[in-house]
């Protein structure tokens, strides 16, 4: 059996974690067995294994001078001064998997690099995870046969792999991609050295014929009693069944199974068998030269020249070499050299592909009763049926086709649609307009951009061919279509539908009308300018921004505002997703502003605001900032508002903002206010439709709806559905329409299409800018300073009180002198690392995650910056605290975290900068640093964020530390975000230094002592926390 | 039949029950996919045969056809019948002559689809037609064409037994139209040279060993292997034509199956498609 080899290999090296070597022999890193159960535990429900299963496996793993060098950071350091490791055999703990597992496992690896944290898909298992999608491509593609294998003298039922045309050379290329550590298990005591084309070709054949049985309903041709044999008439039925049984065995004499295995290799010859010509055979369909004036409309069409199946032999190493066949017979001097190579002798391999190609395509037969056919000719519905099915039989039988550039480029295949007609009166284009608002329209059937009028659609039918020329150009027509089409426009030639709907066709996400697609809304009056608005095809008016609002929009500001503010008035929702540093909140804030004093007093209502626990407290910052004049109401922690109470506090404010957490367990108390709007922050949290919080989200009733995340949404195509499910109900039909239509298509298929056609319907709605855009870099400046405010956990908050109590009664305690100064600085540095981290504080190496307001906001910030291919700089002044965010951000990514801090040495210091500043995939995206060992000198253009995770209130020292991105040689802009744990210390000193920037340079500049000057009353007050601060 | 009973020498007797043995790929009606399967069996339903025709057939379906093996100018088989010993069976069909052959050769070298059309394995229809423009004939004409011999105690020749193998000759021509013109005496690869022509030389990947690849212990090599290009798996689309392999590899030889391959198995592909969609749109949904 393959796998009882293999699949050990493949799963081994994932989990692997730092233990202590036990035996010399022993892999350094080996997981160990409770470890390697424990992660398979996490990943893959209800697998049989126990840790009896696992086996000692011996592989030849790299190592220099006896010391092992692990697979990556994650496990231990790089060693570069181990410049020539050598391989040699290991023991690794090893689990043994049956297929089926090995399928289950991998396919939970699938472009994943972290299955949870700390648990990191290593590149082997990556790569077979690769392997087991080319599996499932080729089962869609039905690129597969029935086959007989042999091992060890056993015989199975095997679905084989048939690599020919574009598959063999994914072999090619795949097995070079191969890591060697998937070839690491030993056989015997040899070093393993088996090819990596053989590895992979047995690899694909196990995963192949694993999908193909598990999609097979057994046979209803149960054999009877145990020996399976017996029980049939011959060996085909036997083999027959064992192909669609679990069990593969094939049973009976050596004699006869050797047959059978020849037989059925000599049946499947003709497709495995691959000729290595220096040439193939190609087919090229070419369009009738131009008809007088292009259009099947015209009655004065006349049937000219026809379509051409044009034969070419095209050479293997150059494929834009092509020799026309018809020259290749009798070759002439310059053509006979061209074909000369590789020893190619046309007439031979053209006779044989010929043949074949004609046992596929039978319509070239005829154009063989020539000594020397160069290719043949074809009508409209011949060339329809080329493109459709020959093509393909012709292209996965390894010939070469090509086709015109109409049909294969993507998306722009012309075909019958309807289209609404409608006129309108002029219209008022303010107030009282709604999207319920009842509109007629004529229905009218175009082909493109053309409309046809019913005469024009008769006489298409009339044709009845499936490929026409339109206006010069080609359009794929179907007869049965065309009917239905006309059948409907007869019968109804007139609708009506409401505003919303029209939308919804206009963007080609409307019902079918008479079987016929509907591609779009042919309108005049406001409803042609709304439309046109939203699609971008013209500008819409910008708004001005409201008195009130205590600030300045940059112009792409005041654009994205505009157009919140546009589809708002519309009741459409709207995804405002530029991104991170934009300012998505100051665009929604001038927005809610707007709103606020658009209404009179009376008609006033709230909207309510849910982001995730470690930004409420921004929001509730930038809100007093830039909104100074809005009520606001926070809604979280325990002694929140419920009932009764909620509604009453609610009701008169401009905001209510609240968390995730919250959306669910509250959705009651949320129900009861007619909200004005609904705004989800970090909109990505109801990415997943069934989850209860996307529920939650979809169920407030509000006016108007609006998402705001940083992460390309529109690059994940099944988050799209529940993310404007949310927005524009009903927009994306059913989850399963969704599902059926775009995800399976794109994510499967790969089809371009339908992405597209997706994009065309949620483009509207989805407003993405980058800092990169032309006209966003011109009103940036090329530094961008914010502060990001957090919020305590619970945890922190205790802590935090337990350390200012402290304090407080050494104050009280009469202590002066150094000693005074003392414990202030003391416990000013305990509260920072109590805002830091927990962990930071108690010291007690405890589990990191869910405990910290920064920390989580950190995470949140670079997953967007790693989603972006951007690189970031984390500085801390803190050294353990580096550790630790070292260690959770490896364990949430997936990738390497380097770790400046003063221990590192020269050397190392050098190839870090140097690992940072190259422009390569694999290459470092997060660089954490301490203040003081990372704070001067380096050169780190490669980063366009700079992180301050804790503060050294001076900010002379952090400027330094932020122009190691923000200097010559970075040509992009620089955001520098600032972590402030709001209601604590950080925030009043940081508040102290703002209203002194005076001072600042002189007082601040030498450092904290400074603090330890004010009063004792002072200090407390500077200490004490708020009551603002704390999360849940 | 009927008049060995009737002067009681013995006792009809059931066939012997033979499992696994030849079946006709065919479950009813006519026997021959192709023209020139057709065409043989024609011949053999010209000679008037009554009920050891029909007989015939059910024999060549119930797999009574143990064995058939084609030489030049003559086949030889083994028909399972009511005696415990199988019957022994020759079917002789005249040689052509090596010269005959050249003419015709050269004849049909004027037409790309005389050698195409056999390299890939088919007849070409017009063959025929070749063969009579040079005066002579690719299918026996009349029965004194055909030589036939069986070891059963029917008197009449052919007898079901004949019959039943020549059902399954034709079967096997239609798979392998080289089988025919083997027994008139022309091997396939000189045949096909004559054409000037040539048997492609394939190689079975699958099959071969390749060299030793000895592993390298660079870290990137070793553990990180080559990036593949984003665009490397291509679009998986559901082919038009579904099951499209199963036609292509054709009828199996002397295939002994109680059900076809194609009606086995073309369920399987139908399935597959449905399958590999779902592993590569992943576990999410």
């Amino acid at each position: 059996m393959l796998w009882g080899e293999a699949a050990p290999e493949t799963v081994a090296p994932a989990p692997k974690r730092k233990t202590k070597a036990r035996k010399a022999e022993t892999w350094l890193y080996d997981a160990g067995a409770a470890r390697l159960l424990q992660a398979l535990g996490e990943v893959v429900d209800g697998l049989n294994i126990e840790a009896d299963d696992t086996l000692p496996l011996t592989l030849w793993l790299p190592a220099f001078k006896g010391q092992a060098l692990a697979s990556s950071v994650f496990i231990a350091d790089a060693r570069p001064d181990l410049t020539a490791p050598q391989l040699s055999p290991f023991v690794v703990t090893a689990l043994p998997l049956a297929t089926v597992e090995a399928v289950e496992l991998l396919a939970h690896c699938m472009q994943r690099t972290t299955l949870a944290a700390g648990l990191l898909v290593g590149n082997d298992l990556a790569y077979w995870a690769n392997v087991l999608r080319w599996a499932g491509a080729l089962t869609v593609r039905q690129q597969f046969m029935p086959g007989v294998q042999t091992a060890e003298g056993n015989y199975y039922a095997r679905w084989q792999p048939l690599l020919t045309g574009n598959e063999a050379q994914r072999l090619t290329q795949l097995a070079q991609a191969m890591p060697h550590a998937c070839r690491a298990a030993a056989i015997d005591d040899a070093a393993p050295d088996t090819a990596a084309r053989t590895v992979l070709r047995e690899a694909l054949g196990v995963f192949l014929d694993q999908l193909i049985r598990d999609s097979t309903p057994s046979t209803s041709v149960k054999p009877s009693g145990k020996k399976a044999k017996a029980s049939f008439d011959s060996l085909h039925d036997h083999w027959l069944h064992a192909l669609r049984a679990e069990q593969a065995t094939l049973e009976g004499t050596p004699a006869e199974l050797q047959q059978l295995a020849t037989q059925v290799r000599d049946w499947q010859r003709p497709l495995t068998a691959t000729t290595a010509t220096a040439f193939r055979l190609c087919f090229r369909l070419e369009e009738p030269e131009d008809e007088s004036d292009g259009s099947a409309l015209s009655s004065r069409r006349k049937a000219t020249s026809s379509w051409y199946v044009r034969y070419l032999l095209q050479a293997m190493d150059e494929q834009s070499l092509l020799v026309p066949v018809a020259e290749a017979w009798q070759p002439k001097k310059p053509t006979a050299k061209v074909l000369q190579r590789g020893g190619f002798k046309p007439r031979e391999y053209l006779l044989a592909a010929l043949g074949q190609a004609a046992s596929l395509h039978p319509s070239l037969e005829a154009s063989l009763k020539t000594a020397a056919p160069a290719g043949y000719a074809l009508d409209a519905t011949g060339a329809h049926q080329f493109l459709t099915e020959s093509a393909w039989l012709l292209e996965q039988a390894g010939y070469g086709v090509m086709l015109p550039a109409w049909w294969t480029r993507k998306g722009t295949k012309l075909s019958l649609t309807a289209r609404a007609r409608t006129t309108t009166p002029k219209f008022q284009g303010s107030g009282g307009l709604g999207l319920s608002e009842i509109v007629q329209f004529n229905w009218e059937m175009a082909l493109g951009d053309e409309a046809l009028t019913y005469a024009e659609l008769e006489a298409l039918a009339k044709l009845k061919a499936p490929l026409v020329k339109v206006r010069g150009l080609w359009v794929q027509l179907n007869a049965d279509e065309i009917a239905a089409a006309l059948d409907f426009w007869k019968k109804h030639p007139q609708g009506e539908a409401t505003v919303r709907e029209l939308v919804q066709m206009s963007l080609g996400a409307g019902e079918k009308a008479g079987g016929v697609k509907v591609s779009g809304v042919n309108a005049d009056g406001w409803i042609a300018d709304f439309l046109a608005q939203l699609n971008g095809n013209t500008a819409f008016t910008e708004q001005v921004v409201p008195d009130e609002f205590n600030g300045v929009l940059r112009p792409y500001q005041v654009r994205g505002y505009s157009w919140l503010a546009f589809l708002r008035q519309w009741g459409l929702g709207a995804c405002l997703a530029d991104d991170m540093g934009l300012g998505k909140t100051i665009q929604t804030l001038a927005l809610i502003e707007q709103d606020w004093h658009a209404q009179s007093e009376k008609a006033r209502r709230p909207v309510l605001l849910i982001c995730p626990m470690s930004v409420v407290s921004n929001w509730q910052k930038e809100a007093a900032r830039f909104t100074p004049d809005l009520p606001v109401l926070i809604h979280h922690g325990a002694t929140r508002l419920k009932s009764a109470a909620f509604k009453r506090a609610a009701q008169p404010q401009a905001i209510v903002l609240s968390s995730y957490a919250l959306l669910h367990r509250d959705q009651a108390l949320f129900d009861q206010v007619a909200w004005s709007g609904v705004i989800l922050d970090e909109a990505q949290n109801i990415k997943n439709a069934a989850t209860k919080q996307s529920r939650a989200a979809r169920a407030l009733k509000s006016d108007y709806r609006i998402a705001l995340t940083g992460t390309p949404v529109e690059n994940n195509v099944g988050d799209l559905w529940s993310l404007m499910e949310f927005l524009n109900p009903g927009f994306l039909s059913t989850q399963a329409a969704f599902k059926r239509n775009f995800f399976v298509p794109i994510q499967a298929q790969g089809d371009q299409e339908a992405t597209e056609r997706l994009k065309r319907m949620t483009s509207p709605f989805i407003l993405r800018r980058l800092k990169t855009d032309k006209t966003i870099i011109s009103d940036l400046p090329d530094k961008l300073e914010m502060k990001v405010f957090c919020t305590l956990t619970k945890e922190q908050a205790s802590l935090y009180e337990a350390v200012v109590k402290d304090l407080s009664a050494t104050l009280d305690g009469g202590s002066e002198g150094i000693q005074r100064k003392g414990a202030v600085l003391a416990a000013m540095t305990k509260l920072k690392q109590v805002c830091n981290h927990p962990a930071q504080f108690l010291g007690d190496n405890s589990a990191l995650p869910g405990r910290s307001g920064k920390l989580a906001r950190l995470t949140e910030m670079l997953e967007e910056v790693m989603a972006l291919d951007e690189r970031a700089l984390v500085f801390t002044q803190f050294s353990e605290m580096g550790e630790l965010i070292r260690k959770h951000l490896q364990e949430a990514f997936g990738r390497e975290v380097i770790f400046l801090h003063g221990g590192v040495a020269k050397k190392q210091r050098d190839r870090m900068v140097e690992r940072f500043q190259e422009a390569d995939a694999q290459s470092p995206r997060i660089f954490l640093l301490s203040l003081k060992a990372g704070g001067t000198g380096l050169n780190l253009t490669q980063a366009n964020h700079v992180f301050h995770f804790d503060r050294w209130w001076n900010p002379a020292v952090e400027n330094q530390a932020t122009d190691r991105a923000f200097r010559i040689g970075q040509r992009r802009n620089v955001q520098v975000h600032k972590y402030l744990c709001a209601g604590t210390l950080e925030e009043r000193i940081d508040e102290m230094i703002e209203r002194k920037q005076s001072l600042a340079a002189s007082i601040v500049g030498t450092g904290e002592g400074w603090l330890t000057e004010l009063s004792n009353d002072a200090l407390k007050d500077l200490f004490a926390l708020r009551q603002e601060a704390v999360g849940e | 039949m009927p008049y060995w009973n009737d002067w009681g020498y013995f006792k009809p007797k059931p066939r012997i029950e033979k499992k696994g043995g030849i079946k006709s790929q065919s479950k009813r009606g006519n026997f021959g996919d192709t023209w020139w399967g057709k065409r043989w069996i024609a011949v053999l339903e010209s000679f008037n045969l009554g009920a050891r025709l029909t007989r015939g057939r059910s024999y060549a379906r119930n797999g009574s056809v143990l064995a058939i093996d084609i030489a030049s100018g003559e086949v030889k088989a083994k028909v399972q019948g009511s005696f415990p010993q199988p019957y022994k069976i020759t079917i002789k069909l005249k040689a052509l002559p090596d010269k005959d052959w050249r003419k015709l050769a050269e004849s049909l070298s004027t037409q790309a689809i005389f050698a195409a059309k056999l390299l890939a394995g088919e007849m070409p229809q017009e063959i025929e037609e070749a063969f009579k423009a040079e005066g002579l004939a690719l299918f026996p004409g009349k029965a004194g064409d055909l030589e036939t011999d069986c070891s059963c105690p029917d008197w009449s020749n052919p007898c079901k037994h004949i019959a039943a193998v020549y059902y399954l000759l034709g079967e096997e021509f239609d798979r392998d139209p080289f089988l025919l013109f083997k027994l008139r005496g022309m091997e396939r690869d000189k045949f096909i040279q004559l054409l000037g022509a040539a048997t492609p030389t394939a190689k079975d990947e699958a099959a071969e060993l390749l060299p030793p690849e000895p592993l390298n212990a660079e870290a990137v090599i070793y553990w990180q292997g080559a990036l593949l290009p984003p665009d490397w798996l291509g679009e998986a689309r559901t082919p038009p034509v579904a099951a499209a392999v199963l036609q292509r590899l054709g009828n199996f030889p002397f295939w002994r199956g109680n059900e076809t391959v194609s009606d086995a198995l073309r369920g399987a592909y139908m399935n597959a498609s449905a399958r590999g969609l779902e592993v590569l749109a992943g576990s999410e949904q």
